[in-house]
């Protein structure tokens, strides 16, 4: 069985990047072609730093007062992590969607987050808590061989 | 907060941004005040060169939007270029990439 990585850093943005380095690497332990490990990585990192900068804006308002909670978990063929906090629960179904022909005059400006998450992985869910629980999910392409080394 | 690195030079009708690094929740309020300092000078053309740009989030995606509104909005145009691996992909995602002509 694979480790579980567990990781909970204070929840404000000053961590960000601290807790995307942790998840940069744990999805190089997923991926094992340097083509399949850019892929991999580049949607991993995007959808969790999405989804870090929407717990600490709209959970914690920006002044942190609780911590982020990330459990990441390899497997050989995906990567799961889940993002819990105690902050204020976030209704998904506020988020406008994205128009569906963008043009000049229907740039948008916010909303942009959760939809490149969505895009990004293969499974995005929320659960109000708490603690409130994002859980994520991306798996490796079918047909790429997986080389999970933990 | 961090600094994003980027560099502006101005002409007489038109702009440059030159955006390197990590344009993200984290940097783009700052680069933001640089914006709104382009969109009042109100140029013709402004050129966002994003050649040394390897990430970009939806904060910095917002920014450069903010940009290209702006300065539309005073009858001027904005060319991106230089658009590469992750912020190109992110933009395709959020089917920007016509709209931008990247």
């Amino acid at each position: 069985m694979a480790a579980t990585v567990m990781l909970s850093v204070p929840g404000t943005l000053r961590y960000r990047d601290l807790a995307v380095s942790v998840v940069s690497e744990a999805a190089r332990l997923v991926a094992c072609s340097d083509d399949a490990r850019d892929a991999f990585g580049t949607a991993v990192i995007a959808a969790f730093s999405e989804i870090f900068n929407n717990v600490a804006i709209h959970a914690y308002q920006r002044k942190g007062g609780g911590t982020i909670d990330i459990a990441i978990k390899p497997t050989d063929r995906e990567l799961v992590i889940e993002v819990a906090d105690h902050g204020n629960p976030f209704d998904l179904g506020e988020v406008p969607p994205l128009p569906s022909d963008i043009d000049e005059h229907s740039l948008p400006e916010g909303g942009m987050g959760i939809y490149i998450a969505k895009k990004m992985l293969d499974e995005v869910s929320y659960e109000p808590g708490p603690p409130n629980l994002w859980r994520l999910c991306k798996r490796l392409p079918g047909g790429v061989r997986a080389n999970t080394r933990v | 907060m961090p600094t994003p690195a980027f560099d502006v030079s101005r002409s007489d009708d038109s702009t440059t941004l030159i955006v390197r690094g990590s344009l993200d929740i984290n940097t783009a309020p700052v680069l933001a005040d640089e914006i709104d300092r382009i969109i009042v000078d109100k140029p013709r053309f402004v050129v966002v060169d994003m050649t040394g740009l390897d990430l970009i989030d939806s904060s910095g995606v917002a920014a450069l939007v903010k940009l290209y509104k702006g300065v539309r909005a005073a009858g001027g145009e904005v060319m991106i270029s230089g658009a590469r691996d992750q912020p190109l992909a992110i933009f395709k995602l959020l089917r920007m990439d016509k709209v931008f002509n990247l």
